[in-house]
């Protein structure tokens, strides 16, 4: 039996328009948008810390209303890795010096999390930690040979980082606004290291992360202060030479206005 | 409030403070007649500048107060050159050795106590030994009695030593190991300690070398510049430990308090002001021994993993 050449291509088209229908009926998955209020920061000599603020929107919202929405949302600031050591202070023929040590290869040089609400009733330790979502979570490279047992040096070091306004974890800071605005903001504290900062958005319902959203943000020095790092850091013979020059010519400064001859 | 970033110490400092303590060094420091780093590196460690940092600014802000000094003395003819050269040389040398050896201990974690003990030891001794001379000083003008000076020029051990000089202006004929070796350990004590050296050097040239009074605070002034600004250079290459923005806080603040404290200096007799400088040395060096003994208040720290040479 000859089948009519058109007939399999219409059979296509209604099972896509049925299936669209059937799309349209189902509840459309929600997506989360994100933002930062800066994308540069310009550290000058004048630079004493600065609030940068996080929003976002949850598309196809299914909030009734801003106040009972059934989400929850996390955001976590990173900036750029690095090596540090930790050391521990004993008291050595009556001297307190720094005995034993470890080194951790890439602690975040600044991490913050922000939640609307505290963040470990959000979401599973499960789910939470594949995410480096909070300080227990954070992975900071394998610390070197040595007493790795030893959880004294890692705790020391989330305390100090968080005692030095680098690492923060705050709850309840991310406020909604409408069915499906949100905002946030977070501290960066007058030592932040400079680099490529990275902001993520968790978008959580009933514990379960229903989508993510990223973006990046510069901190980097300007005018004097980027000279002055540049040089000491990247040409140090010419910065120390420089300094050198510098005093020299106070010195002779000094002396030909004060002269008493 | 006038907060300045100090881009290699990573720490906000205020501008006026580090002002005013270049100002209260350059202060005592015309004053007395002393270089007073070894006054001002414990000051900046106090002002929580981490040691390494501290130790590396304050040797470039004595290059600036030494060659204001040097100048002042090469025009009343009160620099042996020679000399100065012999010193210096040996000076490098010692300040590269002090410089290597606080790199390896700061990378090790140890500089901190390092250059607090060494401080401690040194103005320990030389506050005790300030504090005794000036206070006999004072209680034998009191009986009226003239003090007794020694003769310079008296035949030593060291008039014995080969590689003899000619050191026209200080008048010597002596050999030149004994200068070298006193540059030497005067460019480590330097370079460990952030300091000219002077409250080492001056006294040694005196009464080992025999060299005249009038001669040896210009010839030390005049290694002390080469010596702190070969520290300055090392600090700044090898461990990136130098601060520019602070050197220059306290050079300006040193200037200025520089001016005053020699006007100030002409009011009080000479035993009165070693004894002040012996009473500030003894407690610069207790205020650190204190904080190398009792219980921090944390025993964890953290530094950043700095790279070798």
């Amino acid at each position: 039996m000859m089948q009519h050449p058109l007939v399999p291509a219409f059979a296509a088209l209604l099972l896509l328009l049925g299936l669209q229908a059937v799309a349209a009926d189902a509840p459309r998955p929600e997506q989360v948008q994100s933002d930062i209020s800066t994308r540069e920061i310009s550290i000058q000599s004048n630079f004493t810390g600065v609030e940068i603020v996080l929003f976002g929107s949850i598309d196809f919202s299914k909030a009734p209303s801003p106040d009972e929405g059934p989400y929850d949302v996390i955001m976590v600031i990173r900036g750029p890795n690095r090596p540090i050591v930790v050391r521990r202070k004993e008291r050595i023929a009556g001297l307190w010096m720094n005995a034993a040590s470890e080194t951790f290869s890439s602690v975040p040089g600044f991490y913050a999390v922000l939640a609307s609400r505290p963040f470990r009733a959000i979401a599973s330790e499960d789910t939470l930690k594949p995410l480096g979502i909070g300080f227990s979570n954070l992975d900071f490279g394998n610390a070197d040979e040595g007493e790795a047992a030893d959880d004294g040096f890692r705790a020391s070091l989330i305390r100090l980082q968080t005692e030095h306004g680098l690492f923060q974890e705050s709850d309840d800071a991310i406020g909604f606004i409408g069915r499906s605005l949100f905002r946030g903001s977070v501290d960066l504290p007058v030592n932040v290291p400079i680099g490529r900062y990275t902001t993520q958005v968790f978008l959580f319902r009933d514990g379960k992360l229903l989508s993510k959203s990223q973006s990046s943000l510069q901190v980097h020095k300007v005018g004097f202060e980027r000279v002055v790092y540049m040089l000491a850091f990247h040409f140090p013979f010419t910065y120390g030479l420089l300094a050198v020059l510098i005093a020299m010519s106070a010195g002779l400064l000094a002396w030909t206005a004060f002269r008493r001859e | 409030m006038l907060q300045v970033y100090l881009p290699v110490a990573e720490i906000s400092v205020n501008l006026l403070v580090m002002l005013g303590l270049g100002a209260a060094i350059g202060f005592l420091s015309g004053m007395f007649g002393v270089g007073g780093g070894f006054l001002l590196t414990p000051l900046l460690m106090f002002s929580g500048i981490p040691p390494a940092i501290a130790v590396a600014t304050g040797a470039n802000q004595i290059v600036a107060s030494s060659v204001s000094g040097a100048l002042a003395q090469w025009r009343r003819g009160n620099i042996d050159f020679r000399m100065g050269l012999v010193l210096t040389v040996g000076g490098i040398a010692g300040a590269v050795a002090g410089v290597f050896l606080v790199g390896l201990l700061n990378r090790l974690g140890h500089a901190d106590v390092f250059i607090s003990l060494v401080y401690v030891i040194f103005l320990g001794v030389i506050g005790w030994l300030m504090l005794a001379e000036s206070i006999r000083a004072i209680w034998r003008t009191r009986a009226g009695k003239t003090a007794t000076i020694r003769r310079p020029g008296e035949h030593t051990w060291i008039h014995g030593l080969p590689f003899k000089m000619r050191f026209q202006r200080s008048r010597l004929y002596i050999s030149a190991i004994p200068p070298l070796i006193l540059g030497v350990i005067v460019g480590l004590l330097a370079s460990i300690l952030g300091a000219g050296g002077g409250f080492i050097i001056v006294p040694a040239m005196i009464y080992l070398l025999r060299m005249p009074t009038h001669i040896v605070i210009g010839t030390s002034l005049f290694q002390i510049i080469f010596v702190t600004a070969v520290t300055t250079l090392l600090y700044a290459t090898m461990d990136r430990s130098l601060d520019v923005v602070l050197a220059l806080l306290l050079v300006i603040g040193g200037v200025i308090g520089g001016q005053f404290g020699a006007n100030a200096g002409q009011r009080l007799k000479g035993e009165q002001l070693r004894l002040l400088l012996a009473i500030i040395v003894i407690a610069v060096a207790l205020r650190l021994l204190i904080g190398l003994i009792v219980s921090p208040a944390d025993l964890y720290s953290l530094a950043p993993v700095v790279a070798g040479p």
